[in-house]
């Protein structure tokens, strides 16, 4: 059924409230985007909609440019609900609990770099474990030492000797979120968590290392140590197993739930508890274990990329100096206060393939940052760029603090697959001076640059909708892909 | 009657699965999993593993059986050959997972499946026969 849209402005469109739904969709796009997205096959617009059903939703239901068709909240939505009136929904989340993107700076420039490109790549997809069922032979987690990772999270990494105190104040939450509690995992989650930390994954998950193409705004670069010619390396992963499981075991326990209260689901991979509920509480804690999962998960890829530098460039630390500059969550839900209609009020914010873009001055930002806003981290395609930018005033009046988290799909993976047919991906990124390292052809092949919307046109709707600032756009030189 | 095919989705992937009885229709739904993860023929039938999946109703269960298959492939490394569904109920499945361990040397996993999905799940029935569509989160 197709969507009724109103245009708003060149970057806002109003999806107005009708039938169940409680509130209007609020959808940030260009007129381009628009077009594409009420053409297409997609129901990204639909689940924009369906959400907006959802009770106790304060706001809009939200998406960012970067929406797409997901399964049940669509990949790029933002949805608040109230903390004693709302509901909270794994669906609203995703599988990969904790998604995120941790961006490393190194001291080095694309000279020096440069002549090792290639060894390096060669390096890093032999020292992170990448692709389907691959793990580090040296890295076997004791039940107990699962336990700890699930409550302390990067911080754990840290004290095993994996990255240094400093990393873990640049990451959000600082690298742990309160309240988890390991004994509400299955069995089965723990056991898919344990032979698979410290892993890649596959799909769009990757390693890349970048080149700082661009600085948008001087001073914000400075002080998130950003300079034009410098090599950074990002590094986009999850949970895992593990939140995959914890996902699907609190679905479970929410269909029945969603039954018990009454709630009424357009689609059933929208199942939800209140907040208030033990079933709610018990899923935000599950959530915060796998949350805790990834944050160790990024920390000690990250050190497996200093090892690696170290190896093949034969430098110290302190000359390669690769430091973390911010580590975002994007598949997540969170307490947060708000202010709405000049109250504060105490809200879940669930960012599903969105990531959080908080102001100036914001308490939660590290103090070194303080002063910019929050840095967001957002991957584009393996060919083209990634940005780095700055929360915004805007974001937190109009997306409770929110942004977009990457480009976007718009192909499906059969539609990509046809276009790479007959073409050597790996070389033609080459020639574009990018070097591939993939487990999988057929994840090459969905991963082409075309599957996505360009990145560039992405921010370019964030920064005109004041959601977002851009500090520096980056290409890629080299990409590892599960 | 029996048979699958793959459904596009700009994310993730889909499957349609048609079968003559709900015994039928949950192994080619299974077949349709497992066509995502690998394209390999060469799967031998080493091993055999007996698994039992309850839920509140048809829908319900068809997730349970497919994430089970994804559980047995990751954590125990089966790789499935074909299913033989023992006994069905709307509520209740008891099958064998017929396959062998993954052997690096001759499989190969294309994808990695993190879940199957519940988003506009159906599975019914109809003239002729019984009819599945899901998605899977890629």
């Amino acid at each position: 059924m197709r969507v009724k849209v109103e245009q708003i402005d060149a970057c806002r469109w109003r999806i107005p409230r009708e039938g169940a739904m409680r509130t209007d969709g609020l959808v940030f796009a260009s007129r381009q985007m628009m077009a594409a997205l009420q053409k297409e096959k997609s129901q990204a617009l639909e689940q924009v909609r369906n959400v907006a059903t959802l009770p106790g939703i304060v706001g809009p239901s939200i998406a960012m440019p970067d929406i797409h068709w997901g399964y049940g909240f669509p990949i790029g939505g933002v949805a608040a609900f109230d903390a004693q009136e709302g509901v909270v929904s794994p669906g609203g989340v995703g599988y990969d609990i904790n998604c995120g993107v941790r961006l490393l700076r190194t001291g080095l420039s694309i000279d020096e770099v440069r002549p090792q490109l290639a060894r390096l790549a060669d390096e890093l997809f032999r020292n992170v474990p990448s692709g389907v069922g691959s793990c580090r032979r040296d890295l076997r987690l004791s039940h107990a030492e699962e336990r700890k990772v699930l409550t302390r999270g990067a911080r754990w990494a840290v004290e095993q000797g994996f990255g240094c105190a400093e990393d873990l104040l640049h990451i959000e939450e600082q690298g742990v979120i309160a309240g988890a509690d390991p004994q509400l995992l299955s069995e089965r989650a723990l056991e898919r968590g344990r032979n698979q930390l410290g892993t890649l994954g596959s799909g769009n998950h990757f390693l890349e290392l970048d080149l700082v193409e661009e600085i948008g705004d001087e001073q914000a670069a400075r002080v998130l140590g950003l300079f034009p010619g410098q090599v950074t390396i990002s590094i986009h992963t999850g949970s895992r197993g593990l939140g995959y499981q914890v996902c699907a075991d609190h679905l479970q326990l929410m269909q029945k739930a969603a039954r018990k209260y009454g709630i009424e689901l357009p689609d059933r991979q929208l199942c939800c508890a209140p907040l208030s509920s033990p079933e709610g509480k018990r899923y935000l804690s599950a959530m915060a274990c796998a949350a805790n999962f990834a944050f160790a998960n990024r920390q000690l890829i990250s050190a497996w990329v200093r090892e690696s530098f170290a190896r093949v460039l034969g430098k110290s630390p302190e000359a390669l100096r690769i430091a973390t500059i911010y580590d975002v969550c994007h598949n997540i839900a969170k307490l947060e206060t708000h202010q709405v209609e000049g109250q504060a009020r105490q809200l879940c914010v669930h960012r599903k393939g969105a990531t959080r873009a908080f102001p100036p001055g914001h308490p939660d930002i590290p103090e070194a940052y303080r002063s910019l806003g929050q840095p967001v981290l957002i991957p584009g395609d393996m060919g083209r760029h990634s940005c780095v930018l700055v929360g915004t005033a805007g974001a937190y009046e109009e997306t409770f603090g929110s942004t977009c988290h990457g480009a976007g799909r718009v192909l499906s993976r059969h539609a990509a697959k046809r276009l790479a047919r007959g073409r050597n991906i790996e070389a033609e990124l080459a020639a574009q001076g990018i070097q591939i390292r993939a487990a999988s052809r057929a994840t090459l092949a969905e991963e082409i640059s075309e599957s996505y919307k360009d990145v560039l046109d992405v921010v370019s709707v964030v920064e005109q909708a004041g959601i977002g600032k851009l500090v520096a756009r980056l290409r890629p030189l080299a990409v590892v892909k599960g | 009657m029996n048979s699958f095919r793959l459904l596009e989705h700009t994310a993730d992937m889909g499957i349609e699965a048609k079968g003559d009885s709900l015994a039928a229709l949950f192994r080619q739904a299974a077949l349709g999993l497992r066509q995502i993860l690998t394209c390999c023929t060469d799967i031998r039938h080493r091993e055999e593993i007996q698994v039992e999946v309850r839920a509140q109703d048809p829908e319900e269960l068809l997730v349970n059986w497919l994430n089970e298959l994804l559980f047995l492939l990751e954590v125990r490394q089966l790789l499935p050959a074909d299913f033989v569904i023992d006994s069905i109920s709307d509520s209740r499945l008891r099958a064998r997972v017929q396959g062998e361990f993954l052997d690096a040397e001759r499989h190969f996993l294309e994808r990695e499946i993190k879940a199957v999905t519940y988003h506009q799940i159906r599975v019914e029935q109809r003239a002729g026969g019984w009819r599945a569509r899901f998605f899977v989160d890629l």
